[in-house]
């Protein structure tokens, strides 16, 4: 496969398929191409992984939930390449491995709905900020198993994702209000709970999520509300920062306006949410402590 | 020991629950025994080839259980600490090998894409014999817990501080008369009413020459700038390092935390429990109890007024510094680690079947 091509493939998931998340969108692309890979030894392999894995965080999307995703498939290949001995019985091992740990990944969003769903008690109010394919899978989960709750959902500027996820809770006749980005304090004290996704987890355990999470999570904090965060595991990232200036611009910004030279005029799409302010992480590997973050991390790479 | 003689499975359950329902045993660590006596039981006289045919068998029970007691959270302790000795049994009997048994969802698993799920449905020989001699160890760390957090008493109390408590924990009682065996130190210890335990340990600890003062809860405030340490006991650790304790500890615990000053938590494995609070609504958390002691029956004014009388009290898990078990102290966020070494994820849920 070409970069031309993995470009291609790549960039045709990410707009055709709306419901998988870019992580999944990068790996099912890596997949592809090792099936294609005509290298006859792991150091040609490796290499043609790096560039592809190059050409996708260097594609015109915001790369935030890639990088794990590449990160965490070249992990599986170094683990698939110790066992074998052949390089051709290596490739079909990890060919038939990479099966089964697509299949673990997709499977996440259905086990992070369920383990959330004790959590949906009757009467609740439930906030959330901009759009999340698992939160919808989770209130999805809720309304069919007959729970009653509302949601209030913030409008979530500058793409307004929120309206968009508004629409879909609509459409699966949740109980929803939009409101402003600039009402997340007004309506905090009428909410029991804040619920969002996130496109990447630091090792802190602090989330990177939509511009907009920070706020409402310090809010959440201030009047006493739990503040929750449903992610699938392969979000996990090995990224350390201390503060926002610490996000990689190609984070923050998408390849529209990171070109900008004039960085400050330009308006950050993601910000980092410091762990103290989180409640509970919900992953498919369970219910997490922020703390718990960095163990899997240290299990995973060390 | 049981009195099982002739008795059908049904009939001990039922003994059991009403047992229980009725408070006849009313020390937590009096419960958890009688829950490994009665599980012990049902392992010697279930029929079962593989470990699946048990493990359902006994999950069914478990349930029933449950749901009889929704607020006993240590019997669902028991129960399900049970059921990952005897799956830990099997696995170490399968793979026999010495590598490291990590049931546990990892990432570290996913890219591994082990997909090797065991579904127990196998016969390990000798596998009841095994499972007795993992039960005999659970058991005696049961019931030497008690004396084993009272081991550490001297890491953290020192000569002339001032600790506070909250009514009575025979666990408290324990950790501070050892303490006092090197140490000398005074006591606070509020009287937590309706129910007044507190009355009682002050009582045992001045017999125990250790100089104790009686306060009535609400002079607690008050009291807390000259306090040095809170340490008290609990009924249950949820999930997320919060707790679920006497009425009157939340106070307590924000108390301490205005004056910064610690709160230790004395608690046994067996307390840990993998439940959640999501709300203060939940169904099956609190439990509300005869108003006598509130208000007497005699008064003339009990049919006018409205009177709760609640047990417990939830502490969140940031008004918590440290938790003491009978394997160490851990911090709160902590919890979960321990709780994954316990705990087989697939027991959470006693209701689903396995496959």
């Amino acid at each position: 496969m070409l970069k031309k091509e993995v470009s291609e493939y790549f960039s045709n998931i990410m707009e055709k398929e709306s419901d998988i998340s870019a992580s999944i969108a990068a790996i099912t692309t890596l997949l592809k191409l090792l099936e294609h890979d005509k290298s006859e030894t792991v150091q040609e392999l490796d290499l043609n992984l790096q560039s592809a894995v190059e050409v996708i965080t260097n594609s015109s999307f915001r790369i935030t939930g890639v990088s794990s995703g590449c990160a965490l498939f070249m992990r599986f290949i170094t683990f698939a390449k110790l066992d074998n001995i052949t390089f051709a019985e290596c490739k079909k091992v990890m060919l038939d491995r990479g099966k089964v740990f697509l299949k673990k990944l997709t499977d996440a969003r259905n086990k992070v709905a369920k383990i959330t769903l004790p959590f949906f008690v009757d009467g609740t109010n439930i906030l959330t900020h901009s759009k999340s394919r698992v939160v919808l899978e989770a209130m999805k989960l809720a309304v069919n198993s007959q729970k009653r709750f509302h949601v209030f959902v913030s409008e979530s500027s500058p793409d307004k994702s929120g309206t968009e996820m508004y629409n879909c809770l609509k459409a699966l006749d949740i109980p929803c209000t939009l409101i402003l980005d600039s009402a997340v304090g007004y309506i905090m004290e009428r909410v029991d709970m804040v619920m969002v996704g996130a496109e990447c987890v630091v090792e802190s355990g602090g989330i990177i999520n939509k511009i907009g999470s920070c706020t409402m999570a310090i809010c959440a904090k201030e009047f006493k509300k739990p503040f929750y965060v449903l992610t699938e595991s392969y979000k996990f990232s090995r990224m350390y920062p201390l503060n926002q200036k610490d996000l990689p611009n190609n984070f923050i910004y998408s390849e529209n306006n990171s070109n900008d030279d004039n960085s400050l005029s330009a308006h950050p799409l993601v910000d980092y949410t410091h762990p103290s302010y989180i409640s509970l992480l919900f992953t498919d590997l369970g219910i997490l402590m922020p703390s718990a973050v960095s163990d899997e991390l240290i299990k995973l790479y060390l | 020991m049981l009195d099982v003689d002739g008795e059908t499975h049904e009939m001990l359950l039922d003994n059991y629950i009403s047992n229980l329902k009725r408070k006849k045993w009313e020390n937590n660590y009096v419960i958890a025994e009688k829950t490994v006596q009665l599980f012990r039981h049902f392992i010697d006289t279930i029929q079962w080839s593989t470990t699946i045919e048990l493990l359902n068998q006994l999950r069914e029970y478990g349930f029933k259980i449950t749901s009889a007691l929704p607020l006993q959270f240590i019997v669902g302790n028991i129960i399900r600490r049970i059921l990952n000795i005897i799956r830990e049994e099997h696995t170490a009997a399968r793979k026999s090998s010495e590598e490291e048994i990590d049931v546990q969802e990892s990432l570290h698993k996913i890219v591994t894409s082990e997909d090797d799920v065991d579904d127990y449905n196998s016969i390990v020989p000798e596998l009841k014999l095994s499972i007795f001699e993992h039960l005999d160890e659970f058991q005696i760390e049961i019931e030497s817990s008690n004396e084993d957090i009272s081991k550490q008493a001297l890491e953290h109390i020192h000569s002339n501080e001032i600790i506070l408590t909250v009514g009575k924990s025979s666990e408290v009682e324990m950790f501070l008369k050892e303490a006092a065996k090197d140490r000398t130190f005074e006591v606070f210890i509020t009287e937590c009413s309706p129910l007044n335990h507190g009355r009682q340990l002050a009582l045992n600890l001045s017999k125990h020459k250790i100089q104790s003062t009686l306060i009535p809860d609400s002079t607690m405030f008050g009291i807390m700038s000259r306090v040095n340490k809170v340490i008290i006991g609990v009924d249950s650790v949820m999930a997320n390092g919060g707790l679920r304790t006497f009425n009157g500890c939340h106070a307590v615990a924000l108390a301490a935390a205005h004056y910064s000053v610690p709160v230790i938590v004395l608690a046994p494995m067996y307390k840990l429990s993998s439940r959640y609070l999501s709300s203060y609504n939940q169904d099956a958390f609190n439990e509300f109890v005869s108003p006598d002691g509130v208000l007497n029956y005699s008064d003339s004014v009990v049919s006018k007024v409205d009177v709760y009388n609640p047990t417990y009290d939830y502490v969140p898990p940031e008004n918590v510094t440290l938790f003491i078990s009978n394997n160490g102290g851990h911090s709160p966020s902590y919890v979960y680690r321990l709780l994954s070494e316990i705990y087989h994820p697939l027991d959470y849920d006693l209701s689903v079947h396995n496959k």
